[in-house]
């Protein structure tokens, strides 16, 4: 494709700008959600918390005490640890800086999208774990919104997996930018509308939960997270906002994959960073838009959402499977 | 060139497509209304994006027609028919709505199965938008058998027709225009004779929920 040093032709290279690709969305991740409250807050004609206070918030959490009720079990200090370590390692195998991304040997988007099964699956197990009656609704609601969001990621990307003959994300976003026109197909559209919806849904942004409040009625990962505190909680919260900073990731980097760097010089990965950064602003605005402009789903009408979305990924992968 | 017109169309036709299964996802009669607007936009838009490319005068106008019939006229009647009746939702479909985008999911699959031959028969550059017209058209019938209340079901038949004039400008560049302008009559005039049904079912029954034309009324 190009010149110049090929990527991840060192397995020590590819290791390391895997590493740096990690420690990047560690590090941006909290900033996202701040820019997002922050951006909500302007919207609704309130001065708002700035950007940086989810940083100081979670520097407040890991040096208070940690509370833990008698009736919990291992599982419910395990939980954080196993929620944390499963979001990061997906941070490892979605391109955001350079693809043929360093790492895609060592999973694809059907490990991607068991690693955030396995989170989702573990919060709602410590939900139910100290027998909290919050925890147990939601968990149980959680589980119901998994269940119907999986498969539609799943569908979502395999669309796009179709037209790139390959599960590798790395290189359907390489196979994207070699073929721009594709990116305006109704495939690529379509697949992006179903993403979207079930990332607004795995992430516990408005319509599906809302994540400002901590109303008992309506509360789906408050619920969960209810009985922790100290450096667990802050553990969840991070790793709460690494899903979504991955989530921007896909959605940016897998439709619209310009930017990426195609080989490691300086400057192409400054440049990659900057790119990377504008689509997460870009994306922040666009949900912190449609958070103001839109309601809360009722509970009983969250499925009807979602299959909105399971159709639309379904038709991406017609219209994509027609398209070859 | 014919790259860009065949992605064109199909882009065009999706969003027909999708607009027209906003019938089976909301509930409330105005968002219906908008959705077949937009979706007479959006067909207008195609049937002018097809005129383009094939040179043919005579799909401007059938597209500036459609445009002010179905785009502006008829939503405009639509709305002021569903202000008379009030703000009378969708409560209770035949089959729930989650189930019916399903359904409607399956019917543009079985769109694919069956226009597959007339796919691989078609030469023209639009063809890969046929399905979606023909889903389309799946779609439409199933939102009129699936429903209870009349306008919805008035709706659905806009929406039957939409799908038919999609699949007539992609499947053969259109119809001639005398035909067309024959057809957009018929339309109006299905459409003006059903209004005068919404209205004496509303005037018997007070309420536009089919479902009461099962009993006897004393």
């Amino acid at each position: 494709m190009t010149t110049g040093t090929p990527l991840s032709g060192t397995l020590l290279g590819g290791s390391l700008l895997g590493l740096a690709q990690a420690g990047l969305a560690l590090a941006l991740a909290p900033g996202v959600v701040g820019l997002i409250r922050w951006l909500k807050a302007r919207l609704q004609n309130r001065l708002g918390a700035p950007w940086w206070q989810p940083y100081l918030d979670l520097r407040k959490l890991f040096s208070k005490e940690v509370i833990v009720s008698p009736n919990a079990s291992w599982l419910f200090r395990a939980a954080p640890f196993v929620i944390f370590a499963s979001t990061a390692a997906i941070a490892f195998l979605v391109p955001m800086l350079a693809v043929p991304s360093p790492l895609d040997t060592v999973g694809d988007l059907i490990v991607v999208v068991y690693l955030l099964l396995l989170g989702t699956f573990f919060l709602a197990l410590a939900g139910l774990d100290p027998g909290s009656a919050f925890g147990g609704m939601g968990a149980s609601r959680e589980m119901t919104v998994a269940a119907l969001a999986e498969p539609t990621i799943a569908l979502a990307v395999f669309a796009l997996a179709l037209s790139a003959g390959s599960t590798n994300l790395g290189q359907i976003a390489a196979r994207t930018m070699a073929d721009p026109a594709a990116a305006l197909g109704p495939g690529h559209v379509l697949a992006f509308g179903a993403l979207f919806i079930v990332a607004l849904a795995e992430t516990g942004r408005l319509p599906v939960d809302n994540p400002s409040t901590h109303l008992e009625l309506t509360m789906i990962h408050e619920a969960m997270v209810l009985e922790y505190s100290g450096r667990y909680l802050a553990l969840i919260e991070w790793a709460a906002a690494l899903k979504l900073l991955l989530f921007f990731a896909l959605l940016g980097n897998l439709f619209v994959p310009w930017g990426l760097a195609t080989r490691v010089t300086p400057a192409a990965l400054a440049l990659a960073v900057a790119v990377l950064s504008a689509k997460l602003v870009v994306l922040a605005a666009a949900v912190a838009l449609f958070e103001t402009r839109i309601a809360k789903l009722r509970l009983f009408r969250v499925p009807e959402l979602l299959s909105v979305s399971f159709v639309l990924a379904l038709l991406a992968i017609t219209s994509s499977f027609l398209w070859r | 060139m014919d790259g860009t017109f065949a992605k064109l169309a199909v882009i065009g036709s999706s969003a027909v497509l999708i607009l027209g299964l906003v019938l089976l996802w909301r509930r409330r009669s105005n968002a219906h209304i908008a959705a077949f607007s937009a979706q007479s936009v959006a067909l207008a838009a195609t049937i002018a994006l097809v005129g383009h490319f094939t040179g043919d005068g005579q799909l401007y106008t059938v597209a500036a027609i459609l445009l002010l019939l179905k785009g502006v006229a008829i939503p405009v009647l639509l709305r002021r028919m569903e202000r008379q009746f009030g703000a009378q939702r969708e409560l209770e479909p035949y089959v729930n709505t989650a189930t019916s985008l399903l359904l409607g999911g399956l019917l543009v699959l079985l769109a694919y199965v069956v226009t597959r031959p007339l796919v691989t028969l078609s030469q023209l550059p639009t063809r890969a938008g046929m399905p979606l017209a023909m889903g389309l058209i799946f779609v439409s019938l199933f939102v009129i058998i699936s429903r209870k209340k009349a306008l919805t079901q008035v709706i659905g038949f806009l929406v039957l027709e939409n799908g038919i004039a999609l699949l007539a400008v992609l499947g053969t560049y259109g119809i001639p225009l005398i035909l067309e302008l024959g057809v957009f009559l018929d339309a109006l005039m299905g459409f003006l004779v059903m209004q005068i049904f919404v209205y004496q079912i509303h005037e018997t029954f007070e309420s536009i929920d089919v479902d009461q034309l099962k009993g006897l009324r004393k």
